[in-house]
Order: C-alpha cells, then structure tokens, then sequence
C-alpha cells in the first residue's frame, strides 16, 4: 500500500520525537542514583511518565502564572521590537549617512550579550513589567531592523522609475512598493525574533528577583529544590511557548506572504 | 513639460519628443555625444545600436529619470509611459490590480485586459504568468495611463522568436486603437523595421546618431512581410550602417 503525503511528510518528525523519547528514557534509566530508594521517584531525570508526578495544583498554579508573565512580556517584547525594528529600517534606507550613523551601534548592540545588560537594566529602571520587556525588545528587533533594512533595498530600480514616473510621494512609494517588496525579508527577520523574544523574556527573568516569578525564576527555584519534575515540566512549557510564537509568526507569513513570494 | 535641466521648451508643434545635443558622461566615461532626434505625434522611432552605446541612458534621460550632463530634452505636457527591459511588476498585486496600478479608468483597463489576452489571467499573480504574458500585462499598465509618448526599452530582448512576434503585432494593434508617439530601444534590427516609421542607428560608446532609415511600408504590418525582399534589403542596409560604426 502506497503511504499518503501526508503520512510520508508526518513520519520524519514522528521518528525523530520517538528516537528523543528512547534516548531520554536511555539517559534517565543509565544514571547512578536518579531514583529515590524509597518511592522509586526520580532525582536527577525523570523519565517521561514520571515528568507530572509531584504535579500539585499550588506547582500548576506556579507555573501557570510563571507562562503569563514570560508570554506576556514575549509578546509586548515582540510587538514592540517588530514596530521599533521596522521603524529603525526605514530611518536607515532614508539615506546612507543614517545607516552609517546607526548601524556600528546596533551591532554593537547585537553582540552585547544581554545577560551582561540585564542587571544594568534592573538596576536603572527596577524589577518592573517595562523593564522586562526592554530587555525582550533589546535582544528581538535587529533581525528585524536588518531584514527590513535588507528588503528595502533590494526592490529593483524599475519598480523605483514607475514610481518615479507616476509621480508617487515618498509615503505612497514606502506604503505602496517598499514595504510590500520587504515583507517577505520581514517576515524572515520576524521569525528569528519570535524565537529570540521568548529567550529574551526567559533569560531577562533571572534578575528579576522580586515580584511573580517567570519561567526563567521559577526553574530556578525548582533547580534549587531538586524538583526535577515540575523543572522539566517549566522547560517543556518554555519550550511550547517558543513554538508556539514561531507557529503565529508562519502563520500570519503564510497569509500575508505566501500567496505571491515563491520561497 | 521639459524634464532635463537646462530648459523648461516644449517640443515642436506635432511633437511628443524633441531631443538636441544632447550628451551625457558616467564620471570620465562619455556615454553619449550630441545627439539629436525627434519624435512626432503619433509616431514610432525605434533606436538601434550595439551594447554599451547609451541606448539606454538617452531614454532615461528622455523620460526625466536621469539629468543630462549637456544637451536639451523638450517634451509636452501630457504623461509619459516607461516600458522596461523586465516586467516591472508588483509581486503581490494580482495582474488585474497590476493593470490599474497607473490609471483609474476602470473601463480603459478592463478593455485592454480583454484586447491583449489578459481577460483569463486576471486573478493570477504574477509569478503564475509566463514571461510573454508579464510583458503583455507590462504594456498593458502603461497604456492604462493613456500616456501621449511610450519609451520601450528593449522590452522583448528575453523572449522566445515566436512570443515576440505575437508580441509585435499585439504593440502594433494598441498603437493603432489608442495613438501615441514611441521611442523603442532594440537590439532586433527586423524589430525596429517591423515596428517603427523610422529607425535611428547610434554608435559604439560615446553614442551619437550615424544613421537614420524611414521605414517605407504600410503602417498596418503582417507577418508576411518579414519575408518580403523589401524587409531583407532594409535590414541589410540598418546591419551594414550598424557594422560600419560598430
């Protein structure tokens, strides 16, 4: 019998989350002293059906309002870098004196590891949501700042002499053929910064000492209790969030972009 | 309306075009030298020339996209349509919405949609179309503007023998139904002879004008008559021009 496309495409995935599985349960079942004598429960790795023993409601709740204060930030991080990043573009495509005067400093921005600016930020604003945020933005909006900048230039001199030709002002020439032809260079620069706003809220949470904790504090206090459980459970929802933001950035791309960009 | 620099004349009475002496350098590169051509209401001028010899950069200059170091460029007042070496066509419009992207009159649109052979592929996007097709559409969104002068550059150079034939006749047709002058730029000696009332030679770099043929024939062409001698012997005459001066 003939496999269906949609079985062929679904199977490289699925044999990879089965070999995963395997390793996983190898690795926890190999190490010295992960299981506790007395109730067998795990203390380094637990195994994929131990991850939810020890799951009371107070850890769910925890862990809950761990997610909405990560997402939170991710998404008003990533709103705000998207706005902020494809505003840097178009200042930057204005003209080359602007871009030369601007781009040193994002670079230098860009391989600034945020984890050294963090506590930087905490100190000079405080443990508050702006400041979770602004480390979010920080760490977000190049890929997007450089992919918009990218798209801009690279709309073809004919496209520009139409414009030119019908004598277009500078806003119809950006609203109607610059950014439409960058959308897709966009896009590219949005999904790296899906991605990265996630990381951004996670890790900038670390310093984040006083108040709800987020995802990042909060596996650090399971770390510190030698939760492993509900600490595996925190990374997978991390994990979740991420793809969850990667999956809203494809799809808005697949409705806005992939009806006419070939990719 | 004059478009270059040094002067704001308008053309001649009867004339969509009038370029004199004009010259133009890239840095120390002289591109053009003292070139002078009109182009009447109504009429077709094709310029050929071999690569390199500023075919290019006079009709940007005639159209105002580029300033001219020397010379005048005269125009009148009315719009001036640009078709180019590539399509030129937004990606994410549909070729309906491409067709109107310079013009307004939904029912001029829709008539040379029809007229060209785009009526079907009204719904595509542009990537969905073949590049003949893109080509049509091309021209079709710059007649939509009912622009008094059409400069082509070399707008059939990538196309197959066959679709640039169909081409030809379907640029003939729209002259002959909407009436505007035209300045071509080719490298298709049987192109210009094909298409234009005269045909202007230019020479290797710095271009300048060494020859200009009228073209003796019928304004409504056919096929046939590429194969007539009258067709060969003009061609050979362009071709020997070009040569000399090459």
């Amino acid at each position: 019998m003939k496999l269906s496309q949609r079985t062929r495409k679904l199977w490289p995935p699925l044999a990879v989350f089965g070999a995963l599985i395997s390793g996983w349960y190898a690795l926890a079942y190999s190490l010295d002293n992960n299981f506790a004598s007395g109730d067998g429960s795990a203390l380094i790795i637990p195994p994929p059906h131990q991850l939810f023993v020890g799951l009371n409601d107070s850890t769910i709740d925890r862990i809950i309002s761990a997610t909405y204060i990560s997402a939170s930030t991710a998404l008003v991080g990533l709103l705000t870098a998207t706005i902020i990043g494809i505003l840097v573009g178009i200042i930057m495509n204005l003209s080359r004196s602007l871009e030369s005067a601007l781009w040193p400093w994002l670079i230098a921005l860009q391989v600034t590891p945020i984890i050294v600016l963090t506590p930087i930020i905490v100190r000079v604003a405080g443990p508050t949501f702006g400041a979770r945020v602004l480390v979010t933005v920080l760490i977000a909006f190049f890929p997007i700042a450089s992919n918009t900048l990218f798209g801009l230039r690279s709309v073809s001199q004919p496209l520009h002499d139409v414009f030119t030709l019908a004598k277009c002002s500078r806003w119809q020439r950006l609203a109607q053929l610059e950014l439409p032809a960058a959308s897709p260079a966009i896009f590219a620069g949005l999904r790296v910064s899906a991605g990265l706003a996630v990381i951004g809220a996670v890790v900038g949470d670390f310093f984040f000492t006083r108040g709800t904790p987020g995802l990042g504090r909060l596996i650090t206090y399971f770390f510190q209790d030698t939760r492993s459980g509900p600490m595996f459970v925190t990374a997978l929802v991390t994990a979740f969030l991420g793809l969850g933001f990667f999956v809203v950035v494809e799809t808005l791309r697949r409705l806005i972009v992939s009806p006419w960009h070939q990719t | 309306m004059a478009l270059s620099a040094p002067t704001a004349a308008h053309p001649a009475p009867n004339h969509q075009l009038q370029v004199e002496h004009l010259g133009h350098r890239f840095d120390a590169t002289a591109v053009l030298s003292d070139v002078s051509l009109n182009v009447a209401d109504n009429e077709i001028v094709a310029i050929v020339g071999p690569s390199g010899c500023g075919k290019t950069t006079l009709l940007r200059a005639c159209a105002g996209l580029l300033s001219p170091t020397s010379g005048v460029v005269c125009r009148t007042d009315q719009s001036v349509g640009f078709v180019f070496q590539e399509p030129a066509l937004l990606a994410w419009r549909r070729v309906a919405h491409n067709a109107a992207l310079l013009s307004a009159d939904q029912a001029l649109i829709e008539h040379l949609l029809v007229v060209s052979g785009l009526g079907e592929h009204r719904h595509k996007w542009p990537y969905q179309l073949s590049g003949g097709t893109k080509m049509r559409l091309s021209l079709v969104r710059t007649l939509a503007a009912q622009p008094s002068l059409v400069l082509l550059d070399e707008p059939f150079g990538a196309l197959d023998q066959i679709t640039r034939h169909r081409l030809h006749d379907e640029l003939a047709r729209l002259h002959a139904e909407r009436g505007f002058a035209a300045l071509m730029v080719t490298h298709a000696i049987d192109e210009a002879v094909y298409l234009a009332d005269r045909v202007v030679v230019m020479s290797q770099a710095p271009g300048r004008i060494v020859g200009e043929f009228a073209v003796p024939f019928a304004r409504t062409r056919n096929n046939s008559l590429r194969y007539s001698p009258e067709f060969g012997d003009l061609c050979g005459r362009i071709a020997h021009c070009l040569e000399t001066h090459a």
